[in-house]
């Protein structure tokens, strides 16, 4: 057997086959064989023995799901987190339209931009709770819904969502106050900060909501429309908005468009078609910083529109075609402005994301991926073309709020029409409701839901802007929407909020910090040596 | 005593200066200004509308010296200034009247 053991050249398989067989015939090899399987046969028996000591020791109590789950106790919980943090990133949306419009402007009303986007949070707030859900969100007529003033009287739950009632009212309100910083986009730089206080309470307060309560109150008549009993009952299809291209943006864009008409451009801005160039922006860090920072807020905006997120499969379809529309926007939008001037403008790009993602607030839940890029590179090029237009038409909006926000509002409504893929029809807190899709003209489905959001679009722009018209003329009658002429060449900042956005660049005098009194030596001690007198 | 205003550009300054000190030049002042000479600047693009950029920015650097250090001074600007491109700048050349250093109360070529 040693002399066996000590062999060290490598056998071919037949050469091992011949040597089995040979130890088998040898009963010393017989005995060490028959040792070795039994050690193997013992050692797999303890191992099977020690796995199902533990397993018995620390695993015999397993958690078994209750037979029937009780949407109470697990489905309402969850959905009502998801909803508040996408109310929390909606909010967080604030902080970017900050950032963008103070980018955009020019340094002497930075501040004015700053306190406006604060003030009309903190006004919508209190106006949403007062008055603004109950006109949108309660049940009332076609028009307007007249209960929960005050939020008095209010359910647990909002409707069928199950989700806790002031959950959804934080999450409306941060819709609420994305409309009313928009309004405020196409203004800044010439608006008096009494005139901007008055014409907020007006959205907040009242358009916002009522024109709001048409397409997403319980019994709005453009969510009811086309059913017998209800507005156009032979047209077979509602309006449908599903996170608020036209709820929030068309509205908060005509109405900022309404208010740059009615206030007229900046002193001293020259347009295109008379030889004049852009005021330039002041800091394009924060604006770009801001417009990404609105990017990463609408994943709440949209796929928090669901308000479950028992309908796993919804929200992570909305949040990536907000995603891909963005992307494709974007992309559009700065080749746009390649072909059209040579440089790759950062304006441009900035304005093409934001466009993408406002055109895909409406449709995101029925279209798909491909639907989504393909609806958000057209946005991009549609908010170039706004841009010059509004140039062309002699009205100065310094950050591009009314074509990223109202006219890509209403391609992102429409498209809603063209995209449809036929696969989606609601949302719902158990999971979705797929029986009745929507379907497309590119899908299929012919018109009827194109003439529904057309009829949905204009309707609610026409009446947003008639409406918004009528609230800045008045406003402009009170003498308070536009500031003086020597305000707006002072600097609204020094002007309005008395202090510059830079006051160690602009004001201060070098070298003395604020409250220093102007003579250094008053009260310090005479005789202090300043140096010996030096003679010639 | 004269005074020397060099305006120059800004990427070319940190090696003007250096080349100043080597040289024996033991103060000056910068400024950070802006300004044009004959080609009066150029136009740009920003969304889609175009503006001009007819001031554009320089370094400034006044210099007192004593009599016998200026020529040198101005050849030691002249070669590191140059680039051979618009827009190197200019130099003015200035008698003076009197130089004061404020600790001291020395006046003259002394307080340089």
């Amino acid at each position: 057997m040693k002399s066996i053991m000590r062999q060290r050249e490598s056998l071919s398989f037949a050469e091992k086959l011949t040597r089995l067989s040979g130890r088998l015939r040898d009963p010393e090899w017989r005995k060490y064989g028959a040792t070795l399987l039994t050690g193997k046969m013992a050692g797999v028996a303890s191992t099977l023995l020690i796995m199902a000591a533990v397993t018995g020791i620390f695993f015999s109590k397993v958690l078994a799901a209750d037979s029937t789950v009780k949407a109470a106790d697990v489905v309402n919980p969850v959905n009502t987190a998801w909803a508040l943090i996408a109310a929390f990133l909606v909010f967080g949306m604030q902080v970017g339209f900050t950032m963008l419009e103070a980018g955009f402007c020019r340094s002497r009303e930075t501040v004015n931009v700053l306190m406006e986007c604060i003030v009309d949070t903190c006004l919508c707030g209190i106006l949403f709770y007062a008055i603004g859900f109950a006109f949108m969100f309660s049940h009332g007529n076609g028009f307007i819904g007249y209960h929960w003033f005050f939020l008095q009287g209010a359910p647990e739950t909002y409707e069928s969502t199950g989700v806790a009632f002031l959950a959804v009212w934080i999450f409306q309100f941060a819709f609420a106050d994305t409309c009313s910083t928009i309004t405020s986009g196409a203004m800044i730089g010439r608006t008096g900060f009494v005139g901007d206080l008055i014409y907020s309470l007006g959205v907040s307060g009242f358009i916002y909501p009522i024109i709001g309560h048409w397409a997403w109150g319980p019994d709005g008549f453009l969510a009811t429309m086309g059913a017998s009993g209800y507005f156009l009952p032979t047209l077979g299809m509602s309006f449908h908005d599903f996170a608020g291209s036209t709820v929030v943006h068309t509205i908060g864009g005509f109405i900022a468009l309404a208010g740059s008409i009615v206030l007229g451009p900046r002193l001293g801005r020259k347009f295109k078609r008379d030889g004049g160039g852009p005021m330039l922006p002041h800091d394009l860090t924060i604006a770009a910083s801001g417009g990404l920072i609105l990017w990463f807020g609408w994943y709440g905006f949209n796929p928090g529109s669901t308000l479950s997120a028992m309908d796993i499969a919804g929200i992570g379809r909305v949040s990536a075609n907000t995603t891909l529309a963005a992307c494709a926007a974007g992309l559009t939008a700065m080749m746009y402005a390649y072909i059209v001037s040579k440089k790759w403008d950062v304006g441009f790009t900035v304005n093409g994301f934001l466009a993408g993602l406002v055109a895909i607030t409406c449709p995101c839940y029925w279209v798909s991926p491909t639907g989504a890029i393909a609806l958000g590179g057209i946005a991009g090029v549609v908010v170039c073309l706004g841009v010059e237009l509004l140039e062309w038409l002699r009205i100065d909006d310094p950050i591009g709020a009314v074509p990223v926000h109202g006219i890509c509002g209403i391609w992102g409504t429409l498209s809603l029409g063209l995209f449809a893929c036929g696969k989606y029809g609601a949302t719902g807190p158990l999971g979705p409701d797929n029986s009745a899709p929507l379907t497309g003209l590119l899908y299929g489905g012919g018109l009827t839901v194109l003439k529904a959001q057309f009829i949905g679009s204009a309707i609610i722009t026409c009446s947003t802007f008639a409406v918004a018209m009528v609230l800045m003329w008045a406003v402009n009658l009170t003498g308070t929407l536009r500031v003086s002429e020597e305000g707006e060449l002072y600097g609204l900042d020094l002007h309005e909020h008395g202090i510059s956005a830079y006051p160690e660049y602009v004001i201060s005098s070098l070298a003395a910090p604020a409250g220093m009194p102007a003579d250094l030596t008053v009260g310090q001690p005479q005789g202090h040596g300043v140096g010996k007198l030096v003679t010639e | 005593m004269v005074k020397i205003d060099a305006i120059v550009r800004p990427n070319k300054f940190e090696s003007v200066k250096s080349a100043l000190i080597q040289l024996g030049v033991e103060g000056m002042t910068v400024s950070e200004v802006r300004g044009h000479g004959r080609q009066k600047g150029h136009t740009e693009v920003f969304k889609g509308r175009e503006y001009s950029v007819d001031l554009l920015p320089k370094i400034k650097m006044e210099l007192v010296l004593a009599e016998d250090l200026v020529d040198d001074a101005i050849d030691t600007i002249l070669t590191t200034a140059y680039t051979g491109s618009i827009g190197d700048g200019k130099i003015f050349v200035y008698d003076l009247k009197d130089v004061i250093r404020i600790r001291s109360r020395e006046r003259g070529k002394v307080a340089i």
